[in-house]
């Protein structure tokens, strides 16, 4: 009776320290894989003339770079909607949906797919082997930017707060600003999956 | 409410802590299985939601995967074996309540920080509440207003979307806690007083049954007595 009470006090000892470990290190990686921003675009100052992307002279871009399969990107659309939403109509928004040409048909059309073929004043642009991104010189699920009507990019980064958190953010209000104002620029970090490595 | 007869108070003291901890027996194994269920709803929710995250065309596991196996077994572990080896016991029931506040916390962090899961929180302080002793709600709110008021500090982006917050933010959120906790606590202490009435009736009713059967003993005595006599 005594060697199982013994036991049951070791066993539950042993629950209690695994328990204390478990939050603190339960809580440091939530942090180091939400705080962590993916690589930065290297972002050319003015609008890329190899881009599939249509621009004529005067008109502003907003581009985003997504990998369909990445569930962070969810929160990015999120923003995407609210920054067009609150944006001037003259603004035209692409989103350059990551493919790799050897997949099957139709790999692309996941939730985060859908989801940016509904927003508005949005054109989708298949982007096989992350050709674009690579003309864009962006490497991350999110990453956005937007080109003035001179060609020069006024921003550059992620709209999102952390990684695979929609709401409120600097990213996101600045694009709204910038966009607003046609004045200023700026850059945030970018969270997301990896496009191009 | 008490009794001039302190057999009867003694009695209906028994009686009370025998229904109490019966009822927080039957409180510890529900909260055993239902943070078993929250154990596998979180993975499932992290395989259903985010099973991959990709690098181009490689896939891996997902973080929040990972951290719904192991973090969620470390959060359970404890509070499952409490209740299976200690049901009934103090520290067994805020063992319970700071682990359903962690795994609101996970469960959060897993839907992206959903305002939605928050509603997690305030239920789990409902259920809590059916323990009828209101020092567990408290175990619950400080971890709540701890888990804010550190997170305020290091990581405030995680938890009020904004990087610099005011160092007081933590106390509206655990205030809107507290605002549940006081309507809480008086039902616990309503409950409290329920089942120690109904203690103090029943040993009432005892006491004078056992009267009332030693008296029918002693006239059954008496008249034995007299028959004999006669």
């Amino acid at each position: 009776m005594t060697t199982r009470r013994a036991v049951i006090s070791s066993i539950l000892i042993a629950a209690a320290l695994l328990w204390t470990v478990t939050v603190g290190a339960m809580f440091r990686a939530i942090r180091a894989f939400e705080a962590t921003p993916g690589r930065a675009a290297d972002a050319l100052d003015v609008w890329p003339s190899a881009s599939h992307i249509p621009r004529a002279a005067g008109e502003w871009r907003l581009v985003m770079l997504i990998h369909p399969h990445c569930s962070c990107s969810r929160a990015s659309i999120t923003e995407l909607q609210r920054i067009i939403e609150k944006s001037p109509s003259s603004l035209q928004t692409y989103v350059v949906v990551y493919r790799p040409k050897d997949f099957p048909a139709g790999w692309e059309k996941t939730d985060v797919f859908v989801a940016a073929s509904h927003l508005p004043r949005t054109h989708i642009l298949l982007d096989n082997d992350g050709h674009e991104a690579s003309i864009f010189r962006g490497f991350t699920s999110g990453q956005t930017y937007l080109y003035d009507g001179d060609g020069k990019l006024r921003f550059s980064g992620g709209i999102t707060l952390l990684r695979g958190h929609a709401g409120f953010n600097s990213g996101s209000a600045e694009v709204m600003e910038i966009a607003r104002t046609q004045g200023g620029t700026a850059k945030h970090p970018v969270f997301g999956c990896a496009i191009n490595k | 409410m008490t009794d001039t007869n302190p057999t009867i108070n003694a009695r209906a003291i028994t009686l009370r802590d025998e229904q109490l901890r019966a009822r927080r027996v039957r409180i510890d194994r529900m909260f055993a299985a239902l943070l078993g269920v929250q154990y596998l709803a979180g993975i499932a929710g992290a395989l259903v939601v985010s099973p991959y995250a990709w690098e181009g065309k490689t896939q891996v596991i997902h973080t929040h995967v990972w951290i719904a196996i192991f973090g969620g077994a470390g959060i359970t572990i404890l509070p499952v074996l409490l209740a299976i080896f200690r049901p009934g016991a103090t520290i067994t029931r805020h063992v319970i309540a700071a682990s359903q506040m962690l795994s609101s916390a996970l469960l959060i962090h897993l839907t992206g920080g959903r305002i939605e899961t928050h509603f997690h929180v305030f239920g789990s302080l409902a259920f809590l509440a059916f323990y009828l002793d209101w020092p567990v709600l408290i175990t619950a709110t400080v971890v709540v207003a701890a888990d804010h008021f550190l997170r305020g500090i290091f990581w405030p982006e995680s938890v009020y979307g904004i990087a610099n917050p005011e160092w007081w933010r933590f106390l509206e959120h655990a205030g809107w806690v507290v605002f549940e906790d006081v309507f809480l606590v008086w039902s616990c202490i309503l409950g409290q007083r329920e089942i120690a009435s109904s203690a103090l009736k029943q040993a009432q009713v005892e006491y004078l049954s056992e009267q009332e059967q030693l008296k029918t003993a002693a006239l059954e005595m008496a008249l034995a007595e007299m028959q004999a006599a006669s």
